[in-house]
């Protein structure tokens, strides 16, 4: 018998407690890495290199606040300014739905063509939907979700603005990072509002990264002590500045992950002291044929080590399969998008699972090495 | 039945260590799960607290919040003249057309910034809403760019303790006053005049118009004519409903409760499972000789049940007084919690509440795990022939 097959017997020998150990270790693992992406997902926003060219400009007073339309000449005129268009978010509810599940923006057509970098036209013509004031440019993820193609209609009922909008789709892109938007004329949403001569925001494209900040700088003089002052920011910096308005979200999902870990440590540590317990007098017979104390206590961390290794694998992959395989977006009713099990998030779990191992070892190894040959094997149970 | 309980108390002493592993494990997941239970509580409570059964909203047909509605001032005065509106002492009609805008205001913690929401209310609208009182200063003078905090808010934004200005654009307010809105929506809200507000934000048009009728008979009659009034296109409800209905900031965070709840909860089982196998295991020849004894097979399995939801009972108990001790220590050092509506897009203040019966709640839902994870262990147990039970080292 090697080493390696009396461990792995060992560990095996009373085999519902192997399973209960692994299968706790499993689904605290699972847990905690679900914890985890959870927290990233709702801390930082998906990635998209394009997203540090593009700047959102909002009035400073808040984003519900409109500015006017007439700042578009002034905005335009800003060196390192390559595209800008109006960029209203509309926040109506589709068919008879009661929540806003995706978001649809006026802009201006022939202008917000050169913001889309990433994306690409996916079905239907950008030419069309320039052509036809009341056509639509939606995402393929929001035609697949509601079984729509080119040609139908979309009816919102306004939440925000007193009007409903029908539009009909003509084109659709795909790839960008949120394949889920719904873009209309905002000559449009003007004309159903009566030309207040506002706009949401402004959407505008810088020259290249490095010129961002000036640009940014820029557009915030330019408005200085007018009556609608801006803030100016990447589009991340925005996407970040709405994530801080989650509050104290971050530190929850913390401290439950704290909790979990702390619960894991708890069921590893007693069931190994349990399973060495009852082998007290097993281990004082190899003691006394002469197996070292650093060789006894070999043996007992590679099995608490192996069950969490395994209780690891089983947790972190399968929480990795279920994330990867289920329709996120279905399940969550469009709140998540993205529920993406990093590599760095799976090796945090496998870290923690090891450090387990290893610390759920040093209690019973501790106690056989302090018992003698004789006491051990006058233990009873 | 005889149960030899004393059996399995002392057994419980003597085997501390895993008792204790055992019990705190329980505790972690208790305490998870009733902090959890009681923050969706807070958050449900402050909207739901909020109003006067006797009071109308009226706001935009189609808008899901006051923030996103609109009112036009012809539309408020059609308003103002409906029969069944009560008057006061002046005998004019109890009704006020507010404003609420976004503002956004730098956190405290100097961690970015966050939108608070600004409501401009007149006079009326003060004494429609007897929910909220002055802390602290004064009210506005109408006519000034001053404002009125709640104290919850004031805690969670710089610039917002008496003295300081909040910036709303080129417009800058004086905060001259702190009030408590008992644990109601208004604890996330700011004061101002009405018609400065309406200057500041350059609005012709009002949000919303919080109205009192006469009695019960004439609510109902004017909700029903005004909903059916196509020319206006306002939906009025009763203020309390209203707010009942804002709660869908909580459902998220009830979405995690549950979902960790569970979770947890099969660890828990599983851990608690372990443990009273083992102690099964380990007391093979004790339960024989207690079979010898005379004690029967439905005995054993209850008094296995027995130790194991006490056990996880002790930890209910624990978690669960953990909990309060969290909720405790948040009260004392008057810690806000704050995070966005998803419907208004203004931060929400709320305090979570453990109470008594989440508590019990707490407790029972770990005798549940504890009964659960030793029902199996217990079945064992009593099923073990007397013999080799006896036999057994």
């Amino acid at each position: 018998m090697t080493f390696a097959s009396f461990i792995a017997k060992n560990a095996l020998r009373n085999k519902r407690r192997a399973l209960l150990t692994v299968v706790s270790v499993a689904v605290s693992c699972g847990l905690l890495v679900t914890l985890l992406t959870l927290q990233r997902e709702l801390t930082v926003p998906p990635e998209s290199e394009a997203a540090s060219l593009r700047v959102i400009v909002r009035n400073k007073v808040s984003l519900a606040q409109p500015l006017p339309a007439k700042q578009l000449s002034v905005v335009e005129k800003i060196p390192g300014v390559v595209a800008v268009s109006p960029f209203t978010y509309f926040g109506g509810n589709f068919r008879e739905e009661t929540v806003t599940s995706f978001a649809q923006f006026a802009v201006d057509p022939a202008r917000f063509r050169d913001l889309i970098v990433e994306g690409k036209i996916a079905d239907g013509s950008y030419d069309d939907f320039i052509k036809d004031r009341t056509s639509c440019f939606v995402g393929a993820d929001t035609m697949k979700r509601y079984g729509l193609k080119i040609g139908d209609k979309m009816r919102f009922t306004g939440t925000i603005y007193p009007v409903d909008l029908d539009l009909k789709i003509l084109a659709v892109f795909q790839g960008t990072v949120d394949d889920r938007g719904v873009f209309f004329h905002h000559k449009l949403l003007d004309e159903l509002m009566g030309n207040p001569g506002t706009v949401g925001t402004w959407y505008l494209r810088v020259a290249s990264a490095d010129v961002a900040n000036d640009v940014i700088a820029r557009v915030d003089k330019a408005f200085e002590n007018s009556s609608a002052e801006v803030r100016a920011e990447t589009e991340r910096a925005f996407q970040m500045g709405f994530i801080s308005m989650l509050g104290n979200v971050k530190m929850l999902i913390g401290s439950i992950s704290a909790v979990v870990v702390f619960t894991l440590v708890l069921v590893t540590v007693s069931t190994m002291s349990m399973a060495i317990r009852e082998r007290f007098r097993e281990l004082a017979v190899l003691k006394a044929l002469g197996f070292k104390r650093t060789e006894l206590f070999g043996f007992i961390l590679a099995e608490s080590f192996g069950l969490a290794a395994l209780g690891a694998l089983v947790g972190i992959g399968g929480s990795w399969a279920f994330w990867t395989l289920i329709d996120l977006q279905k399940l969550t009713n469009g709140f998540l998008l993205y529920f993406e099990v990093t590599p760095r998030i799976m090796a945090t779990g496998a870290t923690v699972a090891a450090l387990l191992g290893i610390v759920s070892a040093i209690g019973p190894a501790l106690a056989v090495a302090r018992t003698s040959v004789v006491e051990g094997l006058k233990t009873l149970d | 039945m005889a149960l030899p309980l004393r059996y399995n108390f002392r057994n419980v002493l003597v085997r501390w260590r895993t008792t204790v592993f055992t019990i705190l494990g329980i505790a972690a997941v208790v305490a998870v799960f009733v902090l959890l239970r009681g923050m969706a509580r807070g958050i449900e409570r402050s909207s739901g607290n909020t109003g006067d059964p006797r009071n109308i909203l009226v706001v935009r047909k189609g808008s899901q919040a006051e923030s996103g509605s609109l009112v036009t001032g012809e539309q408020f005065r059609t308003l103002r003249y409906f029969d069944g509106i009560a008057k006061n002492e002046r005998g004019e009609p109890v009704i006020s057309a507010e404003l609420v805008m976004i503002v956004s205001a730098p956190r405290r913690a100097g961690a970015g910034e966050a939108n608070t929401l600004l409501r401009g209310v007149t006079a009326g609208g003060m004494e429609l809403r007897p929910q909220v009182t002055l802390k602290e200063g004064r009210w506005f003078v109408p006519g000034k760019r001053e404002v009125v905090v709640a104290q919850r808010l004031a805690s969670r934004f710089a610039g917002f303790e008496i003295g300081g200005t909040i910036k709303a654009g080129p417009d800058r307010l004086t905060v001259v006053g702190h009030f408590d809105g008992t644990g109601s929506a208004f604890d996330s809200e700011a004061w101002m005049d009405a018609d400065e507000a309406r200057s500041i934000f350059d609005r012709d048009t009002y949000s919303s118009v919080l109205l009192r009728p006469r009695d019960e008979a004439a609510l109902t009659n004017l909700v029903a004519r005004i909903q059916a009034d196509k020319r206006l296109s306002l939906r009025a409800e009763r203020e309390v409903d209203y707010y009942s209905k804002q709660t869908m900031t909580a459902v998220p965070i009830k979405y995690l409760a549950g979902m960790l709840g569970v979770a947890m909860s099969i660890g828990a089982v599983f851990a608690a499972m372990n443990t009273m196998y083992a102690s099964v295991a380990a007391r093979t020849r004790e339960i024989g000789t207690l079979r010898v004894l005379g004690f029967s097979r439905a005995a054993i399995v209850v008094c296995f049940l027995v130790e194991g939801s006490f056990l996880a009972m002790l930890g209910g108990i624990l978690g669960s007084a953990l909990a309060w001790g969290v909720y405790a220590f948040v009260v004392v050092r008057g810690i806000n919690f704050g995070t966005m509506d998803f419907q208004s897009f203004a931060e929400t203040v709320f305090q979570f509440r453990v109470t008594p019966d989440l508590m019990l709640l707490g407790v029972l839902f770990s005798v549940a795990i504890g009964l659960a994870g030793s029902l199996f262990p217990a079945l064992r147990a009593a099923r073990l022939p007397v013999i080799s039970a006896l036999r057994s080292l």
